[in-house]
């Protein structure tokens, strides 16, 4: 059996994607847990900082996505640790500062539109933690973006935020119920309090990984964001 | 700027990104299709068509006021119509589809360029820097450098560069409102402009304005001019470039495949709100437009080191990436604002990191290399002069043929940043 701490549910579609720590000796690294059938999961019932128990073989996935580990049994929910706890497992992980370093390999702009993409299989990972200096969500044309400078300096703009928790976030935000000019409430709240809330939090983090290989490239997504956003923060605005 | 209730020309930009996105050959779907749930592009491809969209045509907002609307032609073209109704003199912001082929009344009455007086075989540098004899022509394709004199600096290279300018356009110095520097070298005050400002003896309420961006630096300094100009605030303004490399980037303070690469020039731009009576090919200036990549702001990095020495970090493959993408991207931009067919160009004024790289660009681009007039290959990367003399090269091109039919100039640079530029300048 093996434990795994949940540290990622990202959304794209209807199915969720998640990754979690598990400690190898002396050394903490990212596992996926993938169906035999899939890579992703239709129902994920557990949160970030769940402890699950669960089995994991080894996979032959390809390069970058060695993190993938089929579930060979279900999970089983055996402890729970809080946010600020799951940030300190993850900044003891796979972790960089700057561009290069993130998957070990170029990234490249996209020529035509935005964003950032790898070339496999030159990436020798597909999910790695960073600090930031600053980060900005933005809505658009209903897709959820983020741009953000690393502590190297170098600026990632138009990620494709992937997080489960920040994404049902910015659907509850617009939900027809919350009344008139739910957009322009949203993008105020992103440029004000979000500063706050979640650059000011002493642990912030993010975590970046790539697409699994679309077109023959990898994309770049905001996997993951911390702090997650609390739900009474939509009193807010 | 194109009336918003062109919609073809509209239609035209909006096809023509949509295209770069979902493939040169795709069928252009129906306007009120929804491009997402029908699968011809998904969430990605959508927003990079609209970032594609918006940086075409300036419209900044355009993926915002698309929230929760239905991912369409219909929807986009809806939410230009909008914008134009709730704020109509927000002209900067619209759409400029097919941007009429024309200038801003902002001309360029004259040029020059200068540089270094010493021409030095590119071996003679490999040497210099310890490098494998030959390493200069054959990795980077420059074939000799320009180096400053003894007797040459950034002042005495502008200044000429400037006095040339004026001279040409038969314009005498008091003339001058501003005089607008830029340099990548120059250190220390007074500052270059108001060097040149004492130097050229300008009158006294002249303004001296120092702009920066390094290589970047012509492209901003004319955008600032322009603006200045269109303003109403100035009339005639000289812009001026100057670098002296070869006195910072020296053997010992910097590796041989940086500063090897640069050598020594400067350039000078006369910009009046009037056509020069002595010009008989005139060019007005068109429109610019700026950013910064700042996923590259780690491939080139330059500081001072405590010892007094300069710490560089340059990371040669990453930086030749990023121009050549980059510079390629400007100039589909240019293209797609101005509604110029860069096939009909005059030239492109282009930064010149190296002579390899404008090779690659110009194959990029599917231009050939002689729209790229030869400023590396001979002088070296002349920083912020290098657009400068590659753009003087082109405009004195059109003087020795009066009888020729000109056509529209693209200028596109960078600096460290990743910062970047570009605009076109149009027959008069």
């Amino acid at each position: 059996m093996t434990k795994l701490l949940i540290t990622e549910i990202t959304r794209m579609g209807p199915a969720f994607c998640v990754i979690g720590l598990q400690r190898e000796k002396d050394k903490i690294c990212s596992v996926r847990p993938v169906t035999a059938s899939a890579n992703s999961w239709l129902h994920f019932p557990y949160q970030r900082g769940d402890v699950l128990q669960c089995e994991l073989a080894p996979f032959s996935g390809a390069k970058p996505h060695i993190e993938d580990r089929v579930s060979t049994h279900g999970f089983q929910k055996e402890s729970r640790v809080p946010e600020q706890e799951v940030v300190t497992y993850l900044r003891k992980a796979e972790i960089a500062g700057s561009l290069p370093e993130l998957f070990g390999c170029a990234l490249h702009e996209n020529r035509n539109g935005s964003g950032l993409h790898a070339m496999p299989p030159e990436p020798n990972r597909s999910i790695c933690g960073s600090e930031t200096k600053n980060l900005r969500l933005e809505l658009c044309a209903n897709e959820l973006r983020a741009t953000l400078v690393l502590s190297s300096g170098e600026v990632l703009r138009d990620l494709p935020v992937v997080d489960r928790d920040w994404r049902d976030f910015i659907e509850a935000a617009l939900v027809e119920g919350r009344g008139a000019n739910r957009v322009a409430r949203l993008e105020r709240f992103l440029n004000s309090q979000f500063h706050y809330k979640v650059l000011s939090c002493p642990h912030h983090f993010i975590r970046l990984g790539l697409t699994r290989p679309y077109h023959d490239l990898c994309w770049l997504m905001l996997d993951t964001l911390f702090p997650l956003p609390k739900k009474e923060w939509l009193e807010e605005f | 700027m194109a009336p918003l209730t062109d919609e073809n020309r509209w239609q035209r930009l909006v096809e023509e990104c949509f295209r770069l996105e979902a493939g040169a050959h795709s069928a252009i779907p129906d306007p009120a299709q929804d491009l997402i749930e029908t699968g011809v592009l998904d969430s990605m491809g959508w927003v990079s068509f609209l970032r594609a969209l918006e940086s075409a045509t300036g419209f900044n907002e355009l993926g915002a006021l698309l929230t929760q609307r239905r991912p369409s032609f219909e929807s986009i073209f809806q939410a230009f119509k909008d914008a134009q109704t709730a704020s109509p003199s927000r002209e900067t912001d619209l759409p400029r589809a097919g941007h009429s082929v024309r200038g801003t009344g902002v001309f360029v009455v004259s040029s020059s360029a200068v540089v270094g007086s010493r021409k030095i075989p590119s071996e003679e540098v490999d040497r210099a820097f310890h490098m494998p004899l030959g390493k200069l022509r054959s990795r980077a394709g420059i074939e000799s450098l320009a180096y400053a004199a003894e007797d040459e600096n950034e002042l005495t290279l502008g200044a000429r560069a400037a006095q040339q300018a004026l001279q040409i356009a038969e314009c005498g110095v008091p003339e001058l409102d501003w005089i607008i520097a830029t340099s990548e070298t120059h250190r220390g005050y007074p500052s270059l402009a108001a060097q040149l400002h004492s130097q050229l003896l300008a009158r006294e309420n002249c303004g001296a304005l120092d702009v920066g961006g390094a290589c970047l630096g012509l492209v901003n300094g004319l955008a600032v001019a322009q603006g200045l100009i269109a303003s109403g605030q100035a009339r005639t303004i000289a812009v001026i470039t100057s670098d002296v490399h070869s006195r910072t980037f020296k053997p010992g303070q910097v590796a041989g495949e940086f500063g090897g690469l640069f050598g020594d020039g400067a350039s000078a731009f006369l910009l009046s709100a009037k056509k020069g009576a002595a010009q008989r090919h005139a060019y007005a200036l068109g429109e610019f437009f700026f950013g910064c990549a700042g996923q590259y702001a780690g491939a080139i990095r330059v500081a001072h080191a405590p010892n007094g020495n300069l710490d560089v970090h340059f990371d040669s493959e990453a930086l030749s990436r990023a121009a050549i993408t980059r510079l390629e991207k400007v100039v589909r931009e240019i293209e797609l604002r101005s509604g110029i067919d860069r096939s009909t160009l005059q030239g492109l004024a282009t930064h010149q990191p190296n002579p390899r790289l404008v090779t690659l660009l110009a194959k990029q681009c599917g231009l050939p290399e002689d729209k790229f007039p030869v400023v590396a290959k001979s002088f070296g990367n002349l920083g912020s002069s290098t657009c400068g003399v590659a753009l003087d090269a082109i405009l004195q091109s059109t003087r020795s043929d009066p009888g020729e039919q000109l056509g529209p100039i693209f200028t596109a640079s960078l600096g460290p940043g990743l910062l970047f530029g570009g605009g076109w300048l149009v027959p008069a």
